[in-house]
């Protein structure tokens, strides 16, 4: 197909849309009467619902702080409770600062322009997040363990089998997750790059 | 004429245009219709920025085509190479299916193009001089003329790969 037969083709199309009433007048009324809400600027559920999740983590720990007796389980559970307190709010604000914005008549070039770095900066943001997020999930094992009184250095098979299994655990899964990041952030640079060229 | 008037007539005669940016940046009906609402409501929010001595097809399609790239679904940002059958479905008057498979083809292959290639080639489709064309994306004409060219060489080479 040649580049002059998809403008007919294009323009055979455009002829049939120009046709039909495509919009209401209701949705103008919506608009132009406030009743409409941008779906643009609202912070997702999920990050909300990650964000109770994390502080009521924090609140447990806090709680059933005295409860900790190694000194080791102790650190991870400040540790923890630091965590927890921040990833919401590393999350809260990249999302914030990828969501938060004007949407202008500039030209289409700078759009994307400014699209492309704050979608580096925020994927950036994601991967420092899965990352704490990977190792505050490696350190709650022994914290709520002694919450629940189980001294983990006193299983058998702790040192042995459970601790090492985790750790490989960890490292695959943070390393697979890592991965699609930096894919995504490669795909946004690429973007960023095309463009400009 | 007030504001709204003015702002309701200006959506009524231009909806075509909107409607076509949102079939480009969308691979679903639901999309599209969220999209088409999104890009009349910042149409809204900026219509005050609307400079009376500007064309209105210009400015609206910048803010279409800007609101189109953030409203790009967060998981799918490049867009994926969905069919254009809904489209198809609700404009296709006559049962033409050649024509029918030939926008589908077209479709399918500005999808695999990159957002600005995207943005350039849809307002080549529209008709539009390269210089508004250098003005909505803001490039220089010179350099519309040379994107142009490689688009239609990837797109073709796209096309007989098929």
């Amino acid at each position: 197909m040649e580049l002059d037969e998809m403008k007919n083709l294009w323009e055979g199309m455009s002829n049939k849309v120009e046709k039909q009433e495509l919009l209401t007048k209701d949705l103008i009324e919506k608009v132009t009467e406030e009743k409409y809400h941008s779906k643009l600027n609202k912070i997702r559920y999920s990050e909300m619902i990650g964000a109770i999740i994390c502080y009521s983590g924090a609140i447990y720990l806090i709680l059933n702080y005295m409860k900790i007796e190694p000194v080791a389980e102790k650190i991870f559970a400040v540790i923890a409770i630091g965590l927890l307190l921040t990833l919401p709010v590393i999350s809260l604000r990249s999302l914030k600062g990828m969501q938060k914005l004007t949407i202008s008549s500039k030209p289409y070039l700078d759009t994307l322009n400014d699209f492309g770095k704050r979608k580096v900066k925020f994927q950036r943001f994601q991967k420092l997040n899965v990352s704490l997020g990977l190792f505050l999930i490696l350190i709650a094992i022994p914290v709520l363990s002694a919450i629940k009184g189980v001294n983990l250095s006193e299983s058998e098979y702790f040192w042995t089998l459970t601790f090492p299994i985790s750790v490989i655990a960890f490292l695959g899964f943070a390393l697979w997750v890592l991965k699609s990041y930096h894919k995504s952030l490669e795909a946004t640079e690429k973007l960023l790059s095309e463009i400009n060229n | 004429m007030n504001k709204k008037e003015h702002f309701t007539r200006a959506i009524e005669e231009n909806e075509g245009l909107i409607y076509k940016v949102t079939l480009l940046y969308t691979d679903s009906l639901q999309d599209r219709e969220d999209l088409y609402q999104e890009i009349v409501f910042q149409l809204w929010k900026s219509y005050d920025s609307f400079d009376e001595f500007s064309k209105l097809s210009t400015w609206m399609y910048r803010v279409a085509m800007n609101t189109a790239i953030y409203n790009l679904k967060k998981n799918n940002r490049k867009v994926g190479t969905t069919t254009i059958d809904p489209m198809v479905e609700r404009i296709a008057e006559h049962k033409d299916h050649s024509e029918d498979e030939k926008l589908k083809l077209l479709h399918d292959q500005i999808q695999k193009l990159n957002l600005l290639e995207k943005g350039i080639i849809l307002l080549y489709l529209e008709g539009k001089s390269h210089d508004e064309i250098a003005e909505i994306i803001g490039i220089t004409t010179s350099n519309v003329g040379t994107k142009i060219s490689r688009i239609k060489k990837k797109l073709k080479s796209q096309i007989n790969k098929n």
